[in-house]
């Protein structure tokens, strides 16, 4: 792998001194030498420079003639990449699973998520999002965020430097694209982590697809959509740990407390780099039963067993558990396995939603957004986007995203959909879209 | 700060106030003594704790810091539960951040405790060349409302033990003096590593006597 390398003197001023933000005249900065008098440290291979997220160099690289062989097979799905997904779907899964080769990383992230079709839909668009003006309440916090994002990471860590330029121009064009949805803070990590693959414009088509397809609500004021995931994932939590879920039981730990981040920023921030790339390359291919899996499997490893819990006898020590998960006792090919091998599917996810949603109508009322549908993954995005425009919502399972409608327009729509779309009322009133 | 380390209280302090006034600094610098220019944006809730002496008693300090954007306040109520201080933090070089001092205090007593301790924090008293926000005012806006009020810097660590420990103070202080009441009490979570449902007595504890 190629190592690059920064010089320090080169970065704006104020960076250095959170980069080292362990020592006040930068000692320990580790694996530092000095060249021309100016302290230079390697990045890892990842970009790197420090932080929790360096990696030491433990990862195993892939020998390079199966990456090689890697690269080729992908190569050529590229070419005929609808056929693969249409009909050889099952190859594209596991060929995600086994990691996608860094070098096509980029491209196979914007195939994966359709964002690819929305860029080239939309020639000319972002940069007129660019030219907005843009509302100075979002371009406010934005600007406040520009440098809190990946901090040790060489594409940002510099102030105002082209990471953190870029980053803006991103999240700036959403708030003019979505103007009734704006910035949320979560946002920033995700675009950062596109922005370390590929240029602006594709980020934000990629960003686009995971917060409306993928995540819908996620980002969305009063953040009801993450609320209603953190029900689900705890509920899924009794069937894969029992003791997991007890102990978080027994200590009123609620949901919300743990997973906001990880689900919000699809643990960009919470694991070691290799299983950050490994992890997204799994959730472009399938969705969000990824992040659920991903956090069930993080749960059952810190609190799934009696030795494990004795560490934790607490609400606090459980808290700081999950809030500081050492890089060390999470393996990339062991999580990665532990994800593929779990037991939970769209459609128990689908199922344990409708009951979430149900339950919270019950007990908080009625959802300020709506509920609409959330798509799986590639497959789903590829099957949605062939069928016609009027049967846009599909006997399907019952999911939601969040698209403010008002209640003229969600009568209408009702009314409209229902004969067609196989959804039926249910007798207290919520919605439920059959299954087929 | 293993959890069989011996303390008297536990008292969970929230950090509140608009996003980017220097919340988590303040915390990393109360309980690491670290400052960071570019820490990351808090997203959901983070916590640290320190444990400080006072005056014969041990006190753990669990500190809480959220995300100060709108969007999170949806979230926060599992925040405030428990929690018997509150330091609401603004920038005194953004004026802005101080306008929404009031709208914190109504969130904050709408979830959290009627007795929690408040402290006004106007932080980044290093940028006093930048200031916006007068000393006066907000000092008077404390005072009409019952809360502490001091100035901080977390860059240049200036008052910032002083604020932390004067509002572990005055919980101390409330507690020990009955002030709350006895179901407030048990949202003090009692200093177990393990705790007990309401009611139930430690007797290992000396503080659990006194109440």
């Amino acid at each position: 792998m190629i190592k690059s390398s920064v010089n320090f003197a080169s970065m704006m001023s104020g960076t250095l001194e959170s980069l080292s933000g362990l020592g006040e005249d930068g000692s320990s900065i580790g694996s530092d030498s000095e060249i021309n008098g100016l302290a230079v440290r390697r990045t890892d291979k990842y970009g790197f420079l420090g932080g929790t997220q360096y990696s030491e160099g433990s990862d195993k690289d892939i020998r390079v003639d199966v990456a090689r062989q890697r690269e080729l097979k992908w190569l050529d799905m590229f070419n005929n990449w609808d056929k693969w997904v249409s009909r050889r779907f099952q190859k594209v899964k596991l060929r995600c699973r086994k990691g996608i080769p860094s070098s096509l990383r980029a491209k196979a992230w914007q195939l994966l998520s359709n964002s690819k079709e929305l860029l080239d839909s939309n020639p000319g668009k972002f940069e007129e999002l660019e030219r907005e003006q843009g509302d100075p309440k979002w371009l406010d916090i934005i600007e406040k965020d520009l440098h809190r994002q990946f901090p040790f990471h060489e594409m940002f860590a510099a102030r105002g430097g082209h990471g953190q330029q870029d980053l803006y121009r991103v999240l700036k064009a959403y708030t003019v694209y979505r103007p009734e949805e704006g910035y949320c803070q979560a946002q920033a990590p995700v675009a950062a982590v596109l922005l370390m693959h590929m240029p602006a414009e594709h980020a934000f088509w990629c960003l686009v697809q995971i917060c409306e397809t993928y995540l819908p609500g996620y980002y969305s004021a009063g953040l009801e959509a993450i609320q209603l995931d953190g029900e689900i994932f705890f509920s899924l939590l009794r069937r894969v740990c029992p003791m997991a879920y007890r102990h978080l039981k027994k200590f009123k730990i609620d949901p919300i407390l743990y997973m906001t981040e990880w689900f919000m920023c699809v643990f960009s921030r919470t694991l070691p780099w290799s299983c950050v790339l490994r992890v997204w390359d799994m959730f472009f291919c399938e969705g969000v039963k990824i992040v659920f899996r991903v956090g069930l499997v993080l749960l059952k490893q810190m609190l799934g067993s009696v030795d494990k819990l004795r560490e934790v006898q607490g609400m606090y020590e459980t808290m700081e558990r999950l809030r500081n998960i050492p890089p060390e006792s999470v393996r990339e090919d062991l999580l990665v396995q532990e994800v593929v091998s779990l037991a939970v599917t769209e459609a128990l996810i689908e199922r344990e939603c409708s009951i979430q949603v149900r339950k919270w109508r019950e007990s908080r009322g009625e959802l300020t957004h709506q509920p609409v549908r959330r798509l799986h993954g590639t497959r789903d995005i590829h099957e949605h986007k062939r069928r016609p425009q009027h049967q846009e919502i599909r006997p399907s399972f019952s999911c939601y995203s969040f698209r403010k409608k008002t209640v003229k327009e969600q009568k209408r729509t009702w009314k409209q959909k229902t004969p067609r779309s196989g959804m039926r009322e249910r007798k207290g009133g919520g919605l439920l879209y059959s299954a087929s | 700060m293993g959890s069989d380390e011996a303390y008297n209280f536990v008292f969970k302090v929230v950090l509140i106030g608009e996003s980017g006034v220097g919340k988590s600094n303040l915390l990393s610098r109360f309980t690491k003594n670290e400052f960071n220019h570019d820490s990351r944006t808090t997203i959901g809730v983070e916590f640290s704790t320190r444990t400080i002496q006072l005056k014969s008693l041990i006190i753990k300090a669990q500190i809480w810091d959220t995300a100060g954007l709108e969007r999170y306040r949806a979230i926060t109520s599992a925040y405030y539960r428990g929690a018997v201080g509150a330091l609401l933090v603004y920038d005194i070089t953004k004026h802005l951040t101080y306008e929404s001092v009031e709208r914190w205090l109504k969130e904050l007593y709408d979830h959290a405790d009627p007795h929690i301790v408040v402290m006004l924090v106007g932080n980044k008293t290093d940028l006093g060349s930048e200031r916006s926000v007068p000393t006066e005012d907000a000092k008077d806006f404390a005072e009409k409302n019952g809360l502490l009020f001091l100035e901080t810097s977390a860059l240049e660590s200036t008052n910032v033990e002083t604020a932390f420990q004067n509002v572990l103070g005055e919980i101390h202080r409330k507690v020990s003096s009955k002030e709350v009441t006895r179901g407030s009490i048990s949202a003090v979570s009692l200093s177990s590593p393990v705790p007990r449902a309401a009611g139930d007595p430690e007797e290992k504890k000396p503080c659990c006597r006194n109440l």
